[in-house]
């Protein structure tokens, strides 16, 4: 290509993505911003707020199985006074219910997906914002909406919502489960699910179209690839969870049988198990949702602080893919008890047990990533490495519920639920963590209190690791979950000492994430002024100033390598570092010879 | 300290002590026991050698160790790791795969040899909120009549033979579920859904419902007690005499029962 | 500058944010396909089992007022595709007529489909009368909303049109529009065929 191609080419670019003046008023500044680096700081306020309530209900939940019957302390005087602070079983549902809806739709999406998709894919990219970003401002207040209607559910005439995060009717249609409390929570999630829509539209959009100029596809860092496949899983599934939330909506509101069989069906009547179908059809591809963002930036950082490469890149990026293809076809292993046909049965369990190896692949290559490395034990390391330990944990657990056989007796079980606490909730949770701390410096122009950092983090990886730990034990045993109280049930009676434990654990946990909160908050205004690439990385967003200007880029970057060209010896004796940015043109290197100077580089 | 601590340990319960299986007392449970302890026990290897591989990288590949600048790209380099997700996959993901098929083609769906043995015991279960009512044919074999035996949350069942279950739900969704005979399937309104399984030992089980059905979930206990043949036997007698003693053809809704060929589906 | 070799170029066509608009389009009409299909897989789950369909104690779907619709649909893509390329001409009356005709087809559509309804239910068909009332009013109801929303987009366009301010980018909202209806004449198109004929 002639010089003058290139030139067309980056001015076409510019022209693309023009520098307009930075918006003035308060309204545009921070209530109606355009700018995705704004939007992504409203989602992460948004989801933490919520991941703060979340975390609330859970310990309500660990107090019961702690202490039955008795008196929640400081929350029960307040929201608790007609029941003497107590937590009665139509309470406990509502509160199982609304913690795992809360968590995975209003606290994980919003932080993992909202916040550091939004914030990060157009900086990683080398693009000024995202596609659309008058669709990003109203992805976001379309999902402050739904949360609103969260917190009006709480309120509802006959309650909560209490009919499990799962919603299986014919619980959680007006037979089981009347009142608007349900009816709103059920609202919310499908206006959720709008705003998840838009997002992920924007987000495959900017990917697809505005790349920087040698940005190829196998230059990008692995935190957009999983943005990005997790936005085309969002794209294509979310609407599938939407058309279930509308179906049941109609139950509720207008009378319809979608879902409605046994006494109350009228003239044949619907058939409760569609809704399992559309609820895990969206759900199964939901859980790869939450954690494929939580790959990218767990592989990113683990390459970032072993200073060298992510090991086998194309292999981590392929088994990401194939994980994305095969989501939407392992969805009956959720379903194994419904009286399903054996060979449906048999096909579930042999996809769900084939998608475990990419996930093998993508686990082998961070553990290949970061031996023989020079492993710096920074805050975002640390927590990427407890990431790898409890995903790994969780994933292997994944296994015994996969198959037919052996989740007849673990279906229903505190089994499950460590399962899925260990993938989603301790991985999801500590990559976002890790997510947080490294780009804070970037995100808001100075650094968090490392020591504080450190500390949060071993309360959180052994806390974690002991109360879900102790959830798959107990499971183990055969200890049904979402019992009120499992103490009534004489082969569960041994088990009470083990919940106690594990429901200290909890409150210690829940503690720990208090450091957290106030480092976060108090280093807003108080911490160091942070340089422009504290981490001394590679990506584009280290490149430009902390925080980044609202244009981000003065000139838009051409790209020359990939995303984790550390500890090349070559470059290290001509730079003098480890570490070189991906638009970095080295002195008298042959820009073509860029690409073979590293064994095996892109 | 050394000997406080294990005096502590030596009087305070220890909270992992009850953590294993629940008592299988039935005949197929070993089965799926065996399918969980093997992979609890590949799990356990493939865990501790992450970890110890992880380890040994943060403590001998730190700071001060030279990192390698390998992509990891060719395939001299990367075939280990596909050799590795393969070998695992066949390994322990092959073995559950075929117990598990096993299982479900050679056990859980033998509904075929379980209704044929002599001595089969069929049921109905009709589960509602929060309770389990269950029929059993009585002594004409044919449900919905009125030698039927109709008792509420406590079954009886012989030892030694298939107790075949056909369920259904009144209402909403619930689990119908025996842990100790390693079985549970779940009641669905407007369905009809089977399992079966054989005592091997005499006692008195839990029913546990294993789907959330409301507010009172927690309390839908059940009982399964298992008699030896004779005692069981003398126990259907006496029950279903009673029973056609106190039948009212004019009460519809205890006529709940349905005809039993019609969901057998039997392969 | 200097770096051109080796670097991998973009594509001169790729910088024109139209084909962006286009590319968001169409992945937001997959995004509704997906939601149209998890609906028509509700239908085919409840369809397949019950024992007979319709079920007992229906009364028969109307056969003349669907197809009467389909061809109105039909007629409004057309209107509007002939629209779009006398927009690329610049021939702004025949954009307006067009717009003016789709807009009066769909109008039309929506007003048989009330009739429709209430045809149905004076025959006996109430929304709680089982999973056939839920298919057929929860399935075209929801339609219906979309083409609704597709008069409001057609509403939208006719005072730029009417202004003649049809530049590259008053095109681009002309065809992303003109997307739009298509999908749902196409999505109307499968459930006439599979709710009313089949």
């Amino acid at each position: 290509m002639t010089a003058q191609e290139a030139t067309f080419n980056r001015q076409t670019i510019e022209a693309l993505q023009p520098i307009h003046s930075p918006p003035t008023t308060f309204w545009s500044k921070y209530m109606w911003s355009l700018d995705h680096k704004v939007i992504a700081k409203q989602y992460l306020w948004a989801g933490l707020l919520f991941l703060l309530v979340g975390g609330t209900l859970a310990m309500m939940i660990r107090w019961q199985w702690a202490f039955p019957g008795k008196p929640v302390p400081i929350l029960g005087p307040t929201f608790l006074r007609s029941s003497g602070g107590v937590i009665g079983p139509a309470l406990y549902m509502q509160l199982f219910t609304m913690h795992g809806l809360i968590m995975i739709f209003f606290a994980i999406t919003p932080i993992l997906i909202g916040a550091f998709g939004n914030f990060c894919i157009p900086l990683l990219i080398g693009a000024r914002d995202m596609a659309f970003p008058w669709l990003n401002a109203l992805s976001f207040w379309v999902f402050a909406f739904s949360q609103l209607l969260v917190i009006g559910s709480f309120f509802g005439d006959l309650g909560a919502a209490g009919a499990g995060w799962t919603t299986y009717p014919p619980l959680s249609t007006n037979i089981g489960t009347p009142g608007n409390g349900q009816t709103l929570m059920v609202a919310a999630v499908f206006f959720t699910g709008i705003a998840s829509i838009m997002g992920g539209i924007n987000y495959v959009t900017t990917v697809i179209r505005l790349r920087a100029p040698g940005m190829t596809y196998m230059r990008m860092p692995l935190m957009v690839w999983g943005q990005f496949l997790t936005a085309i899983l969002n794209v294509l599934f979310v609407p599938v969870l939407g058309s279930a939330a509308l179906l049941l909506l109609m139950d509720r509101v207008f009378g319809t049988q979608f879902f409605i069989a046994g006494a109350a069906a009228v003239k044949g009547g619907g058939d409760p198990i569609l809704f399992q179908h559309l609820f895990w059809i969206f759900g199964h591809p939901e859980v790869y949702i939450l954690i494929l963002p939580a790959w990218g930036i767990v592989a990113d950082l683990l390459a970032f602080f072993s200073r060298k490469p992510a090991n086998w890149y194309k292999g981590t990026v392929h088994a990401m893919s194939a994980v994305t293809i095969l989501s939407a076809v392992v969805y009956g292993h959720h379903m194994f008890q419904t009286g399903m046909n054996p060979l449906l049965g048999e096909g579930f369990t042999t996809l769900t047990l084939i998608i475990s190896v990419p996930a093998e692949v993508l686990f082998l290559n961070w553990l290949r990533t970061i031996y023989k490395g020079s492993i710096r034990l920074t805050v975002p390391m640390l927590f990427a490495l407890s990431m790898t330990f409890v995903f790994g944990l969780g994933g292997l657990t994944g296994l015994y519920l996969g198959a037919n056989a052996p989740d007849i007796y673990l279906h229903d079980t505190m089994f499950v639920v460590g399962h899925f606490h260990f993938t989603m909730a301790a991985a999801s949770f500590l990559a976002s963590l890790a997510g947080i701390y490294f780009w804070y410096p970037k995100m808001f122009g100075r650094n968090m209190n490392q020591t504080l950092g450190k500390i949060h983090f071993w309360f959180s990886s052994i806390g974690i690791t002991l109360v879900f730990g102790g959830q798959l034990l107990v499971g183990y045993a055969g200890q049904n979950r979402r019992l009120w109280n499992p103490f009534a049930y004489e082969v569960f009676k041994p088990l009470q000492p083990l919940n106690r434990w594990t429901s200290y654990c909890a409150f210690v946990l829940f503690a720990g994430q208090l450091l957290f909160v106030w480092n976060f908050i108090y280093s807003m205004s108080r911490g160091k002024k942070a340089e422009a690439n504290p981490w001394a990385v590679g990506t584009l967003e280290w490149s430009i100033p902390s925080p980044p200007p609202v244009h981000n880029f003065d000139a838009i970057p051409v790209v020359v390598r990939g995303p984790h060209e550390l500890s090349n010896p070559e470059l290290e004796r001509k730079l003098g570092r480890d570490w070189v940015g991906q638009a970095e043109v080295v002195a008298s290197e042959e820009p073509g010879a860029v690409r073979t100077a590293a064994r095996g580089a892109t | 300290m050394r000997s406080l601590t294990c005096l502590a340990m030596s009087v305070l319960p220890n909270p992992f002590e009850p953590v294993k299986l629940l008592r299988d007392a039935s005949e197929s449970g070993w089965k799926i026991d065996e399918m969980l302890e093997t992979t609890t026990i590949f799990v356990s290897i493939l865990f501790l050698m992450t970890v110890v591989w992880m380890m040994w990288s943060v403590l001998l590949h730190g700071p001060k160790h030279k990192a390698v600048f390998d992509h990891g790209a060719d395939f001299k380099s990367w075939r280990w790791t596909a050799l590795a997700a393969l070998l695992i996959f066949v390994v322990v993901d092959g073995d559950l795969l075929a117990h598990s098929t096993a299982f479900m083609f050679g056990t859980f769906f033998d509904f075929k040899g379980a209704e044929a043995k002599p001595g089969a015991v069929r049921i109905e279960i009709n589960a509602h909120q929060w309770a389990w009512t269950a029929r059993y044919a009585g002594p004409d074999g044919k449900f919905n009549t009125e030698d039927d035996i109709v008792v509420l949350n406590d079954i009886v069942v012989p030892q030694g033979a298939p107790v075949i279950f056909q369920v259904t739900s009144t209402d909403v969704i619930h689990g119908f579920n025996v842990p100790e005979m390693r079985m549970k399937v779940d009641a669905v309104p407007g369905t009809v859904t089977r399992m079966w399984f054989q005592p091997k030992d005499t006692g008195v089980f839990e029913i546990i419902c294993a789907q959330h059905c409301g507010a009172n979930h927690y309390k839908m206990r059940g009982t399964v007690t298992v008699l030896p043949r004779a005692e069981f036997d003398r126990w259907a007698q006496v029950t279903a005499v009673n029973a056609t003693r106190a039948f009212d053809p004019k009460d519809m809704e205890a006529h709940w029962g349905w005809d039993w060929a019609e969901h057998a589906r039997v392969e | 500058m200097a770096a051109a070799r080796g670097v991998i170029p973009y594509r001169p066509a790729a910088a024109r944010g139209e084909d962006t608009a286009w590319l968001g389009m169409a992945i937001f009409l997959g995004s509704w396909a997906m939601m149209f299909a998890s609906l028509f897989f509700a239908y085919g789950v409840l369809r397949l089992r019950q024992p007979g369909w319709p079920p007992a104690g229906t009364p028969p779907l109307p056969q003349v007022l669907p197809a009467v619709n389909t061809a109105l649909l039909a007629l409004n893509s057309l209107a509007l595709q002939r629209a779009l390329v006398a927009a690329r001409r610049g021939e702004k009356s025949h954009v307006v007529a067009g717009l003016v005709q789709a807009s009066l087809l769909g109008g039309a559509f929506v007003v048989l489909q009330v009739v429709l309804w209430t045809s149905l239910f004076k025959s006996g068909l109430a929304l709680e009368d089982g999973s056939l009332a839920a298919v057929v009013y929860g399935l075209t109801g929801f339609h219906a909303l979309h083409v609704l929303v597709g008069l409001v987009g057609l509403g939208l366009l006719l005072p730029a049109v009417l202004r003649g301010t049809l530049n590259a980018a008053r095109n681009n909202r002309l065809r992303l529009w003109v997307m739009y209806w298509h999908f749902v004449a196409v999505v109307w198109l499968a459930m006439y065929l599979l709710i009313f004929v089949v």
